[in-house]
């Protein structure tokens, strides 16, 4: 699903914040990205999604090789997964329906399928009460379920997750971890979640990754 | 609201630029009426040794030979005939040369007559030419050189408008920087991502081309507003406006495209290299 081939990250000539990565990861898989701050966690996120190019080595994405993306690969790729951040990333001036509806729309869904997957999504995170309101009307953690319904709308094989709870109380986050948790084994999507923190007691199997001085391990 | 004043933001670089071109266009057919109308009472003279076939003169400076009238030597002979003997008037006959008028499809230019008259000067049997240029039409120079400033005003609009409008663009594009970066996070295309901008720029050429247009309509219905009764005699108004209809929405639509075709590529190479 996720291969990652020696594998160098950087903004700069300078100093790689990954070192050769090498680590693989299975379809169905939930997976921890740990480390410290500034470790490169993010930065290994976002090369997944082609917000930022390999320097070398090669990463393949569900098949698709992200090592120096054209255009059109980084938008299929981005097309087949599900992105989950931190500060939620929801368009202000749509409401909660049209948020969850965009990977549809881009996907080629039409108005009438798209707006019903967002009421279904809506009502799968709770927060059916909420139809219409746009996202500066709902607390934070609300907002973030509206994102995991977003990167679930369009039932893609991958769901990655940046801090996803970072910003939230912990009943808000033990929601968001409860769909999460859901999407995997009830969907079997493949879940990445980067977080400085692994919350105890999770509940379902999962493999964790930490990135110390630019190297990835496999913690066990 | 906001999207509101994004199309009034487009509309009104363009109807500026709607309104120089239908200038231009209105122009242009008042000048064209014209030429029509003084081209049938101009005419060159010429006189020949020997007679003149239309065929070795189908066309002067361009412009199409209508038809060439051969003028009747009798008429002058007429004149001179009360003091001249039987004998002279035989011989003026043997002696006279042919004379004729040549009409044009269209009216010439200044520059064109020049042309005219030396082309004519190279037929070997031509004897002397007259082209009437200290007569040549004052009025028509002065609705040509009315065009020319009217051409030099529409391309300078039509620069201006091409700015504005892509500058409006750029700002849309920098109001809805994190809109477009989430909508490409999730894999949309610049065009996708730029929909809601296309869908208003083509609002506003079609709110553009309407408003225009209407003010076309009215003043045609009202032509007395702009010409008074007296210009009629002089200028003849006998525009197609369903025609000019199709200039307008076509010119429109297709500056309002090109621009955004153009602020998207530019957006493109910034992002992607």
């Amino acid at each position: 699903m996720i291969k990652a081939k020696e594998i160098y990250l950087s903004y700069d000539e300078n100093r790689f914040i990954i070192k050769k990565g090498n680590f693989q990861i299975k379809p169905r898989e939930f997976v921890f990205i740990g480390g410290a701050s500034g470790s490169g966690k993010s930065t290994l996120l976002k090369s997944f999604y082609g917000d930022i190019t390999l320097k070398h080595g090669q990463l393949l994405i569900d098949n698709q090789d992200m090592s120096t993306p054209s255009n059109r690969t980084l938008r299929e790729v981005r097309k087949n997964i599900g992105v989950i951040f931190q500060d939620y990333k929801l368009v202000k001036e749509w409401t909660i329906e049209e948020n969850i509806m965009l990977p549809l729309k881009i996907n080629g869904y039409s108005n009438d399928i798209s707006k019903q997957q967002a009421i279904k999504l809506l009502s799968h995170v709770k927060l059916s009460h909420r139809e219409g309101f746009y996202p500066s009307q709902l607390s934070g953690g609300e907002q973030q379920r509206v994102a995991v319904a977003r990167a679930l709308a369009h039932n893609p094989k991958i769901i990655i997750a940046d801090e996803p709870t970072g910003n939230l109380d912990d009943s808000s986050a033990d929601l968001v971890w409860n769909l999460l948790k859901n999407a995997n084994e009830q969907l079997g999507i493949t879940i990445v979640v980067v977080t400085h923190r692994v919350p105890r007691n999770f509940g379902i199997a999962f493999r964790q990754l930490s990135i110390e001085d630019g190297i990835i391990y496999e913690v066990c | 609201m906001k999207s509101v004043k994004t199309i009034f933001s487009f509309v009104i670089p363009l109807c500026v630029m709607l309104i120089t071109f239908s200038m231009y266009i209105f122009t242009e057919e008042i000048i064209a009426n014209y030429k029509n109308k003084i081209s049938d009472d101009y005419a060159i003279v010429v006189i020949t040794n020997t007679p003149l076939i239309k065929d070795d003169i189908n066309s002067l400076a361009g412009i199409a030979v209508k038809k060439i009238v051969t003028l009747d030597k009798e008429e002058i002979i007429q004149k001179v005939k009360d003091s001249l003997s039987e004998n002279s008037i035989f011989l003026l006959k043997q002696r006279l040369p042919f004379f004729y008028t040549l009409h044009l499809e269209t009216f010439p230019t200044s520059s064109q007559l020049e042309i005219i008259r030396n082309e004519l000067a190279k037929i070997p049997n031509i004897n002397k030419i007259e082209i009437f240029s200290k007569d040549h039409n004052k009025i028509f120079s002065l609705l040509v050189l009315n065009q020319n400033i009217i051409i030099v005003f529409f391309v300078i609009s039509l620069l201006f408008s091409i700015i504005l409008f892509s500058k409006q663009i750029q700002i849309w594009f920098y109001e809805h920087q994190e809109k477009i970066s989430i909508m490409q996070l999730h894999g949309a295309s610049i065009l996708y991502s730029a929909s809601a901008v296309i869908k208003h720029a083509l609002i506003a050429a079609f709110i553009a081309f309407l408003i225009i247009s209407s003010l076309l309509f009215f003043i045609f219905e009202n032509l007395t507003i702009i010409f008074p009764p007296e210009l009629h005699s002089i200028i003849e108004i006998d525009t197609s406006l369903n025609i000019e209809f199709v200039y307008l929405f076509v010119l429109s639509m297709s500056i309002s495209i090109t621009t955004i075709i153009g602020v998207l590529f530019k957006y493109k190479i910034r992002k992607y290299g």
